[in-house]
């Protein structure tokens, strides 16, 4: 191809067409800030940590248990309070592990793969996270139907008529199918934007070794 | 990190930079995306430099961390030039038999470079860089055969962008 072989003679004494940067130019640019992807996601990723680390935190199932009077079972619901802290634990320093990983000098294919896995152990977490309030909530509910006083009422409009439960259990479902569509939706959005090209240059280059 | 090897760092870049800005070039179109670019491979390539051991030369250590930067990590997005205007192209093709101007065909050629997608863009910059198809493949994380296939397939379609009725 002729014309290519014109662009490579051209390309390769071009260099004296570039507008040369300084010392002192570099020097500055080196103490400035990066706004690459990795730096977003790495921001990001410790704000949902913490976010959904702080929330599993503060929900106390002891005063609840209390008040319904039956503390034998805060043992239980502390085991499982100590399983999240050691999942929580296991999470970051996975994260951690992948995320120093992240090297620029690796080749393109490596370093896409590695920044995928950094964002999947996220993303990994928060779904645990869901997957964890959806059983709170149905141990919640096990336990406020068969312990709490007050679901009395529920339970005898079950006997009486059986497509309460059906209704209950839908209810619980549909409210449950909400909260994941919305964080669905949400990561869909917040990565899209961030990792579109990423994904668009990895499938490309997926593409060529097929 | 010592003063020393900030003083290194940027002498060896200042010296190299034509290569950031080669780079700058194939991946933005305008002059403050280029200069955006470059500060980000300039910051990429700082973080990277402790790892430098000086067994390649400074300049085929950085092309690498900057097509990276440019491809993977840089955030912006450009709007790429997708407009090759018709009349042009129509003129070029009539006057292709005479001898025509080797400006005018560069002109060309740089526009057709351009609507190559990233990664085709990484591959025609280590062609023109001269690098071997062993190179391109570690660079990209590619097999060296396919890396072949891919730059040949390149060819057709700058020749298609180039000369799009195939006369």
């Amino acid at each position: 191809m002729k014309e290519l072989d014109l662009l490579k003679k051209d390309w390769q004494k071009s260099d004296n067409t570039f507008v040369q940067v300084s010392e002192n130019d570099i020097y500055i640019m080196i103490h400035k800030r990066s706004s690459s992807i990795v730096k977003w996601i790495l921001i990001i990723s410790i704000l949902e940590v913490l976010l959904w680390t702080l929330l599993s935190l503060f929900s106390n199932s002891d005063d609840y248990l209390r008040e319904i009077k039956h503390v034998e079972l805060i043992p239980y619901f502390d085991a499982l309070t100590y399983v999240n802290y050691a999942v929580i634990l296991i999470f970051i320093y996975q994260f951690y592990k992948n995320y120093i990983l992240i090297s620029t000098t690796t080749s393109t294919k490596k370093l896409m793969q590695d920044i995928l896995k950094t964002r999947c152990t996220v993303q990994y977490y928060v779904w645990y996270n869901l997957g964890m309030i959806v059983i709170y909530t149905i141990i919640a509910f096990t336990v406020a139907f068969i312990y709490n006083p007050q679901m009395e009422v529920l339970k005898e409009k079950i006997a009486s008529n059986s497509n309460v439960m059906i209704i209950t259990v839908g209810v619980l479902f549909l409210t449950s199918l909400l909260f994941f569509g919305l964080f669905w939706l949400f990561y869909r959005v917040v990565y899209g934007i961030l990792l579109r090209k990423l994904f668009i240059n990895y499938k490309e280059l997926k593409k060529i070794d097929l | 990190m010592s003063k020393s090897l900030e003083q290194s760092f940027v002498k060896q870049l200042q010296e190299n930079q034509n290569i950031i800005h080669k780079i700058c070039r194939l991946y933005t179109n305008d002059d403050d995306a280029h200069k955006d670019l470059f500060q980000e491979i300039t910051i990429q390539l700082w973080k990277a430099f402790p790892k430098f051991r000086g067994d390649s030369k400074f300049s085929t250590w950085a092309y690498r961390v900057a097509l990276n930067t440019a491809i993977t990590l840089y955030r912006k997005t450009k709007r790429s030039i997708n407009t090759v205007e018709f009349e042009g192209r129509q003129h070029f093709l009539n006057d292709v038999e005479y001898d025509y101007e080797e400006e005018e065909q560069l002109k060309l050629m740089y526009k057709a470079v351009y609507q190559l997608n990233d990664i085709e863009k990484a591959l025609i910059f280590m062609y023109l860089e001269d690098k071997d198809y062993h190179e391109i493949s570690e660079t990209l994380g590619i097999s060296e055969v396919n890396a072949r296939v891919k730059m040949n397939r390149i060819k057709g379609k700058l020749k298609k962008i180039l000369n799009p009725l195939g006369i």
